[in-house]
């Protein structure tokens, strides 16, 4: 690349970046600050996050937040993972109808997906009219095509009928040399595609408005309620709920790359 | 009955009669190739025995117990796959040690069988190595000693060098044939590659088309071809029909065609002594190719037939082309198919 080219795309680079984090910075310092009228903000202050933090409605959406986001994460890795299992080395065949079932969701709305869901269900009274059966199984819909897509990935990228086979001439049963031998292969493809769900999860104020019931209360509804209150406030729960964003993110990346470090340590070489 | 008892085995994919009616034996610590072209069944002989496949019809014995029906893992055989099939996420150890740890034996026996195995293959030094950091060679190696540590009754070889150059492959082909002899284990091991099927073999089963073409050592297969196809698969026969081949040399070889191995055809400038038994014509050399060791001559005889003569290559060609020459062979070693 000639050098001029160099700097105007690093020119280009920095102008985006920090295009990007005017906002972040800005609502930060908001936060921060009793007084941002003029150009230099002014009064600093830690109120607003002491205000957040003793509010126990803020520590239970919190608390409920990281409920709804990993429950059903769980439980859809799960059903995928044993869904593409089977489809895998029994029905080969029905692989590209799996793959359009688990597609459709990339095509549903919010809105609509919340309210067929209650048009559905919330007037029958077993267990899956419960309104955190109806959000949970909601959210396993919504995150059902980035989870499918994640692992499938990670599947075709080794050769998953051969090392079952080579397993099973060992004396492995296939299902026991899924999880042996195929999850920890795919493993990278299962934490982006996790990361990605918790990221759309943890945004999301639509289906958990509809779908809740008042007594479950997750971040970006407190949030909701922060703004009608204050906005330095609301500045304030925003900036804890990009930290815990990006804390969930570092700790499953500090994670995996721990576990690929040491395998290259022990490999010796 | 022998060791491996294949009998009257079938195997249909759809519509895709893929084996028919296979009978074979495998006799204990043998090892037997099945050689033959891509798409002749070989490869899914091999996965019938080891479970991978289900056969349409047929039995098979292993060690006088029928296990036709029995799942894969509970057969007591060892596989080496075409592709490296070693687990990506376990370095070298764990990969030998999975099917001892699945037999739940006491954590030191396991580490010394591995690390016996892994001295046998050569590759002690790499034992807490990844399969990424090992070349094809070496990986292969590991999967040879992760299917023979747990000592299985029957190992079975598909195609394993086929990924590997051509250096290594020899000296691969020559690695495995010790290991096996070494430990007597009953071994089949599939190919396409009929040197490769010469250098390991005791005993070769020539597949086509879903059936044993000819089966015999090494040896026989190569001298004695009993087909027209076993001819073309094996060695570099000239196949000329026998009616041409008799018009040349003033002989009588029964049969459509005739099969000539081009080493045994000799070339002199001077008619040579007539003989008993040895077939002479003059012909008129039309080309030439160098094999390293070995000068490939086409000679063109009266009538349009072609021969290729293969001559040792010492330090100077005898001979050019358009060069008129003559051709001579032992009668009985002519073949007449």
């Amino acid at each position: 690349m000639r050098k001029g080219s160099k700097v105007s795309s690093n020119i280009i680079m920095t102008l985006v970046t920090v295009w990007l984090l005017i906002p972040l910075l800005a609502t930060i310092i908001y936060s921060l600050f009793e007084d941002w009228t003029g150009i230099i903000p002014h009064g600093f202050t830690l109120a607003n996050y002491q205000k957040i933090f003793t509010d126990t409605a803020f520590l239970t959406s919190m608390y409920q937040t990281l409920l709804v986001c990993v429950i059903p994460i769980v439980i859809t890795i799960l059903v995928v993972l044993l869904g593409l299992f089977v489809v895998t080395v029994y029905f080969p065949k029905l692989e590209k109808y799996m793959q359009i079932l688990c597609m459709i969701p990339y095509t549903i709305q919010g809105v609509i997906l919340s309210v067929s869901i209650l048009i559905l269900y919330a007037k029958g009274d077993t267990v899956l009219s419960g309104r955190m059966t109806m959000l949970i199984g909601a959210y396993c819909i919504i995150i059902l095509p980035h989870i499918y897509n994640g692992i499938r990935n990670g599947m075709r990228a080794i050769n998953m009928n051969m090392l079952l086979e080579a397993a099973e001439m060992l004396g492995e049963s296939k299902l026991k040399a899924f999880f042996k031998v195929i999850v920890p292969n795919i493993l990278t493809g299962i934490t982006v595609s996790s990361l990605l769900a918790v990221g759309l999860l943890f945004g999301d104020y639509v289906i958990i408005r509809n779908l809740s019931s008042s007594n479950v209360n997750n971040m970006q509804k407190f949030l909701y309620q922060a703004m009608k209150r204050s906005s330095a406030e609301a500045s304030a729960v925003f900036v804890v709920i990009m930290l815990i964003t990006f804390a969930i993110t570092a700790i499953v990346l500090t994670l995996q790359s721990r576990s690929t470090l040491e395998k290259i340590r022990n490999g010796g070489k | 009955m022998a060791y491996i008892h294949f009998e009257k085995i079938n195997k249909i994919f759809g519509t895709n009669h893929v084996l028919k009616d296979i009978d074979l034996d495998v006799e204990k610590g043998q090892l037997v190739t099945l050689l033959g072209p891509s798409g002749c069944g070989k490869s899914t002989l091999l996965r019938c025995l080891a479970g991978l496949e289900q056969v349409t019809d047929g039995h098979i014995y292993l060690d006088g117990q029928e296990i036709t029906d029995v799942v894969p893992r509970r057969r007591g055989i060892g596989m080496v796959f075409q592709q490296y099939s070693l687990f990506p996420n376990m370095n070298v150890r764990d990969n030998v040690a999975y099917g001892l740890k699945l037999k739940k034996l006491p954590k030191a026996e396991i580490n010394q069988k591995v690390e016996q195995m892994l001295d046998i293959v050569g590759l002690s030094e790499k034992i807490s190595q990844y399969p990424a950091q090992l070349s094809g060679g070496q990986q292969q190696r590991v999967a040879l000693a992760r299917a023979m540590v747990t000592a299985p009754k029957v190992l079975l070889l598909d195609e394993p060098l086929s990924a590997i150059d051509a250096l290594l492959r020899k000296n691969l082909q020559i690695e495995i044939r010790r290991i096996q002899q070494q430990l007597g284990i009953t071994t089949i091991f599939v190919t396409h590659d009929q040197d490769e099927a010469m250098v390991m073999s005791d005993m070769i089963h020539l597949f086509h088309e879903g059936k044993i073409e000819q089966s015999g050592t090494p040896e026989q297969i190569y001298t004695r071809p009993a087909t027209k196809f076993a001819a073309t698969f094996i060695g570099n026969y000239n196949l000329p029909t026998a009616a041409d081949f008799n018009r040349a040399f003033h002989t009588d070889i029964p049969g459509q065609d005739v099969a000539v191995r081009p080493e045994i055809v000799t070339l002199t400038k001077q008619a040579p002594k007539a003989e008993d038994g040895l077939l002479v014509a003059e012909g008129t050399i039309t080309s030439h190719i160098s094999h390293g060791n070995l000068i490939r001559f086409a000679v063109e005889f009266e009538g349009g037939l072609t021969l290729n003569a293969d001559v040792v290559y010492e330090n100077k060609l005898d001979f050019g082309e358009g060069d008129r020459v003559f051709a001579a062979m032992k009668k009985d070693l002519v073949i007449g198919l």
